[in-house]
């Protein structure tokens, strides 16, 4: 074995710093969601003081029954104390379903809002933020992270209000029954308080050790995941796995610490309240036979004290999903304050019906500062023009169309369409004019169908026959019983990336596009059924406008002009011919590639 | 008693932790059984309190023994129950870990045929949400039901004694109303099943949407994507609302059921003392048991919606723990032969394969490849090109015929030894999202750390007599492949980070990592599926160039759509639905006059209107 550890997957993404919210400005941000429904919060708000009330006169009645009928051994009339107690249980039982149930309804609603308009936001930024983003750490803001905001909600979190409520109306019932009495009951409340304090601290600290592993845990699996195939191949099965239990080790100890925490948290509060009922039996004696207070109010003193710590013992419990919720919900609105989107005027114009004319005016751009991908780059492509994208890897072939589909914006210069900055355009109205096929042709989960017409209601049946007639998706729809109702995999798990490309293709035909782009699209499919396809993209090339990226000069051979780059700049621009007589870099690629046949 | 499958594994986890359960367990009964013994001391000093002809002065001098005492065991109770809950706790804590590695383990054996059944998404919450509700099926399950049996026990034994008669009248109700709750556990076991199912729903939408995000834009599926997800986020929510319905019925059922005994020892239990049979000290001793079997009554319901959720979540951890593995890895170790000189010759005989039986991809495929020759398998998309390649790397089976390399039956090799001598470069460029460096060295780090494979790293760099360090060797590798001048362009060359999915690279860069990171792992195969696709004819040839050097005594086959490659190639299998159709030298074939040649024709007439 070296002694070098290799470097797992996953570890290089070590969770980014939450933003340090405070509690305040987290919960008010929840407030937000949680307003549409507050007439439901507010109602089962205010059944907690009387669920509270409905709890705290049991041990009245007690009182009562102790004092006035059970000591002076007459129960006349005792009926109605026991049927008044009867009252007090049911409706307890009651009340509690009925509220948990109204804020549970609202809460799950909020939340659901919540995800949507995370969902939402997510679909608002720019692909630049997902190159940056594991998938796993996303995939954690949406589900498991909303998730255990939800298991706050279920565990009752909300009625620490209602607790509170409880606590501070024992404290003034004790008051007012016998000042000193209670204050003898409250001795160890401040030592208790003390004691939370610290244990608070503790327990942020743990609970965010947690939250952290969780989330690395959930990208090595995630990645694991996809790359499993890969992992298989080279082997890598046991270091993967040895990673991932590491990592898992880790997350296991910090859930030890956090239980440590826990459970002494839960266990010294409950220790608290029973050594207050041995406080209140040390003073209550001397009391009772001072005759201060009765035997009664000594056993209600007892009831309500226990009653006193069963909130705050669960508090602690609820306090631990208080944190979870409030570190998941930083970690959400962290999500939410993301910016990185492409900007979109306030009011859009419109764009004009029938061709495009493109342009790109002196554009430069880079992914990674001071590593520029395109260099003043200017170009112009006219109504119904077929233009080929011609250079090497890393010419920058791919950045244009990214351009132009407004997936990014330049750093500099302007991309116009009919004359407009294509900024002033609703960026969804706009792509919608193009359609694209890319290098990498991902399949969705769902039929032949739903891949190619992306459920657009606007895509018709027509369509959908025409472009797989064109493209002979309809063959590779036949090997199946099923036909175009066939499912395909995740990533089109069962269907070759010449397949894939296929589907891809014929999604790109049935959307009718104004621009067609193709994006090196012809590179896995073998000679045969590119020609067909070819052939295909020809006729709708004729339609419209049309950008085409290839590595072959076989793929181009349709466009009627021919733009060579070269490191981010426009080497070469012209017709097949002009380009070969020029004898320059396009020749060149051309003498390769007519070898190569030969 | 026979056990179905699951209970029989939920009970396996449970004893490989027994220690940490059972001194729990116990722990549990000394706190029950000190704080229990509190309501007697209350009742004890009450009685005195009332007790006639005794002074004040004994009177506060027993009440402050009674105090005392009190104290004394909430302390003793207090520690009991923080060592209970550790225990307990850390045993759930225990499993979820075994359980996640299991599993983790299970995932790198099973086969891409089974993960094609199960959506990512689907996974992932399997692996984590589920394996959540199953650490609670054994830490809250586990603490509860102990809690309740071993508190009702005790209370009982002193409520039985004090007072039969009110014992009988306060718990008699409880069977009655738990028989009468199973309906509600059974909805509340379906409701389970049915919002973990939409909780799945929800996370495959979220990630095909998340993906997919490059299509999601380009074809402005924004606003049908958020209406779907809208849809699934309703179902679950709703599900979501009527399970906790449910459980709050539950909850409010065992209150009810812990206020009747209350209830109960207050009518019943003051005419008792009007009658003389119980004193008032009696009478609140016994109130005290019944207000302290109330939390156990409720954590009860608890049990029963935890127990359901781990059991229904156990099922779908099941499904993946318990997937057959279909690729399996003989036990014996017969590695392949090492010897000097040309290596890796591949024998296909009568080879039949399809993904499902109703769709037969390969048929009756028999050929050779010599050891230390180069060949290409072209064909049509579809033709079966890529499903011959990964039967070679077995991550499929035939299901008829055989595959020999070296003379030895491929699924009688040990299958990670033979898998680390075959280096494959997939169509689909996947990288980690780690360093290039780390992404070339991916398969030389198992070899080199991972004590169960007998294969040494190599250690001879490629093509080179000189000792390399491994730094040096990932260059080299990277350099065969052709990715040397477009490192120059990163700041920070072979340390560069690769997102998640290769992002930041282009296509053409991502294929050329894969092949470094076959390349040093020193192949006696090495397969290029397509692995040349996004790389231009001028790199292309670059790196068929370096291979043609390196690659002497080694096996190449090239999957290929473009004809740069064939010239050079030794033999060439032209695949043609399923079957081989021609086999032969480039210049054979030509001349033959059957597909390939056809193939090339179309190809070189393109290639002649161009001028």
């Amino acid at each position: 074995m070296s002694d070098k550890k290799p470097t797992g997957m996953g570890s290089t993404f070590g969770e980014s710093k939450v933003a340090d919210m405070s509690e305040l400005t987290v919960v008010r941000r929840l407030w937000k969601y949680l307003r549409p429904y507050r007439g439901m919060f507010i109602l089962s708000l205010a059944m907690l003081p009387v669920i509270s009330g409905v709890q705290l006169l049991q041990p009245y009645l007690l009182q009562i029954a102790i004092d006035e009928y059970i000591v002076p051994r007459d129960l006349t009339g005792f009926h109605l104390i026991v049927l008044a107690f009867a009252a007090c249980v049911v409706s307890q039982g009651i009340l509690q379903f009925v509220q948990v149930w109204v804020m549970q309804t609202a809460g799950q609603r909020a939340l659901r809002d919540l995800r949507q308009t995370v969902f939402d936001h997510v679909q608002s930024l720019s692909v630049h933020f997902f190159q940056r983003q594991p998938l796993g750490r996303l995939m954690a803001r949406l589900t498991t992270d909303i998730e255990s905001l939800q298991e706050a909600l279920a565990s009752g979190m909300v009625t620490m209000i209602g607790d509170l409520f409880t606590l501070s109306a024992i404290v003034v019932i004790l008051l007012y029954k016998d000042w000193r009495f209670a204050l003898a009951s409250f001795v160890v409340v401040p030592f208790l308080i003390a004691l939370t304090a610290v244990f608070r601290h503790f327990m942020r600290k743990a609970f965010r050790e947690v939250r952290t592993k969780v989330s690395r845990l959930y990208s090595h699996l995630q990645e694991s995941v996809a790359g499993m195939q890969v992992i298989q191949l080279f082997v890598r099965e046991k270091i993967s796995g040895q990673e991932y239990r590491d990592i898992n080790v880790e997350y296991r100890d910090a859930n030890f610490m956090a239980i440590r925490f826990d459970a002494m948290l839960y266990a010294v509060v409950e220790a608290v309240g029973s050594v207050t009922v041995g406080v209140i039996i040390w003073y209550g004696s001397g009391a009772v036979m001072r005759d201060i207070v009765t035997l009664g109010v000594l056993v209600a003193f007892i009831e309500y004290m226990q009653k006193f710590f069963v909130p705050i013992r669960d508090l602690a419990q609820k306090y631990n999903f208080l944190q979870a919720a409030i570190v998941a919900s930083e970690r959400v609105f962290e999500l939410l304050d993301e910016t990185d989107r492409l900007p979109v005027v306030e009011s859009p114009r419109t764009i004009d019906e029938g061709p495009l004319e493109i342009e790109f005016d002196d554009v430069c751009f880079s992914y990674l500062p001071g590593e520029p991908v395109l260099k003043n780059v200017s170009l112009r492509i006219r109504p119904n023009e077929k233009v080929a994208l011609v250079g090497h890897t890393g010419s920058g072939k791919s950045t244009i169309v990214q351009l132009l589909l407004r997936l990014r914006d330049p750093d500099s210069g302007v991309i116009r369409v009919n004359g407009v900055d294509i900024k002033e355009f609703d960026p969804i109205a706009y792509r919608r004019r193009f359609a694209v096929v890319m290098q990498d042709s991902f399949l969705f989960q769902g039929t032949i169908r739903q891949n190619i017409t992306l459920d657009d209601p606007e895509v018709s049946d027509e369509a959908v026959l025409d472009a797989a007639r064109c493209v002979h998706v309809e063959k590779l729809a036949s090997r199946y019983s099923d036909g175009f109702e066939h499912l395909v995999g995740e990533r089109g798990e069962h269907l070759s990336s010449g397949e894939r490309q296929l589907v891809s293709f014929a999604r790109a035909v049935a959307h009718r596009p104004e621009v067609l782009v193709l994006d090196e699209a012809t590179a896995n499919v073998d000679s045969e059924t590119e020609a067909l396809i070819q052939d295909a993209v020809e006729t709708m090339m004729s339609r419209q406008t049309s950008v085409v990226i290839a590595h072959r000069l076989s793929t181009i051979q349709n466009a009627n002009r021919i733009i060579v780059l070269h490191r981010g700049e426009i080497l070469e621009d012209g017709t097949h011919e002009e380009l070969l007589a020029a004898g320059g870099h396009y020749s060149t690629l051309h003498r390769l590639q007519y070898r190569e046949a030969s | 008693m026979t056990l179905s499958n699951r209970n029989r594994r939920i009970v396996t986890y449970f004893v490989r932790y027994w220690p940490s359960f059972i001194f729990g367990a116990v722990f549990l009964l000394a706190t029950n059984y000190l704080g229990l013994l509190i309501p007697g001391h209350i009742g004890d000093a009450i009685s005195t309190m009332q007790a006639q002809g005794i002074s004040a002065e004994s009177v506060l001098e027993a009440c402050k023994e009674h105090a005392l005492a009190i104290i004394l065991f909430s302390i003793g109770a207090g520690i009991a129950r923080v060592v209970s809950r550790v225990q307990i706790f850390n045993a759930g804590r225990l499993i979820e870990f075994d359980v996640r590695n299991e599993l983790y383990e299970r995932l790198t054996r099973l086969s891409p045929s089974w993960f094609g059944t199960m959506a990512t998404g689907d996974l992932t919450s399997r692996v984590s949400n589920d394996v959540n509700f199953i650490r609670l099926l054994y830490a809250i399950s586990f603490l509860h039901i102990v809690n309740t049996i071993t508190a009702y026990f005790i209370a009982l034994s002193k409520m039985l004694p004090l007072d039969w008669e009110l014992t009988l009248i306060c718990l008699g109700p409880f069977p009655v109303i738990l028989f009468a709750t199973r309906f509600i556990i059974r909805a509340l076991f379906n409701q389970t099943k049915i919002v973990q199912a939409e909780l799945s729903n929800l996370s495959s939408q979220v990630q095909q949407n998340l993906s997919g995000v490059a299509i999601v834009r380009a074809y402005a599926m924004e606003k049908r994507e958020k209406a779907e997800f809208a849809t699934i986020n309703d179902a679950f929510v709703e599900a979501n609302i009527k399970l906790i319905s449910i459980r709050g019925a539950m909850q409010a059922t065992m209150t009810l059921l812990a206020g009747i005994g209350t209830l109960a020892v207050l009518y019943v239990g003051a005419h008792r003392v009007v009658d003389n049979s119980l004193t008032l000290g009696q009478f609140v001793e016994f109130n005290g048991y019944v207000v302290a079997l109330a939390f156990p009554t409720i954590g009860l319901g608890w049990v029963f919606s935890v127990w359901n959720r781990g059991v229904a979540a156990f099922d779908r951890v099941l499904d993946i723990l318990d997937a057959p593995v279909d690729i399996v890895d003989p036990s014996d170790e017969l590695r392949l032969p090492n010897h000097d000189g040309p290596k890796g010759s591949i024998e296909f005989s009568h080879v039949s394969f399809g993904y499902s039986e109703d769709q037969p991809i390969l048929h009756d495929i028999s050929l050779s490849i010599p050891a230390g020759s180069t060949v290409a398998i072209v064909g049509r998309t579809g033709s079966g090109k890529t499903t011959l390649a990964r039967l070679i790397s077995r991550l499929w089976d035939p299901s008829q015929g055989t595959i020999k390399i070296d003379g030895e039956n491929l699924t009688a090799l040990s299958l990670r030894e033979a898998r680390s001598e075959i280096g494959v470069v997939p169509q689909d460029p996947f990288l980690f999202s780690m360093s290039i460096e780390n992404n070339v060295r991916f398969g030389l780090d198992s070899l080199e750390n991972d004590p169960t494979l007998h294969r040494d790293a190599p250690q001879l760099s490629l093509g080179s007599r000189d000792q390399l360090t491994r730094r040096e060797q990932v260059l080299q590798a990277l350099k065969i492949a052709g990715l040397d001048e477009d490192l120059k362009t990163l700041a920070k060359g072979i340390d560069t980070m690769v997102g998640e999915r290769g992002v930041t690279l282009s296509g053409g860069q991502k294929q050329r990592v894969t092949i470094a990171r076959a390349l040093i792992m020193d192949p006696r195969i090495l397969i290029l599926d397509d692995a040349l696709a996004s790389v231009d004819t001028r790199t292309e040839n670059v790196i068929l160039d370096h291979l043609d050097r390196i690659m002497e005594n080694r096996t190449c086959i090239i999957i290929t759509h473009r004809f740069n490659a064939l010239a050079r190639v030794d033999r060439i299998f032209v695949i043609d639905e399923g079957r081989i159709v021609e086999t032969g030298t480039h210049n054979d074939l030509l001349n033959s006059g059957g597909i390939y040649s056809e193939l090339c024709e179309r190809q070189k007439l393109k290639e002649e209107l161009e001028l």
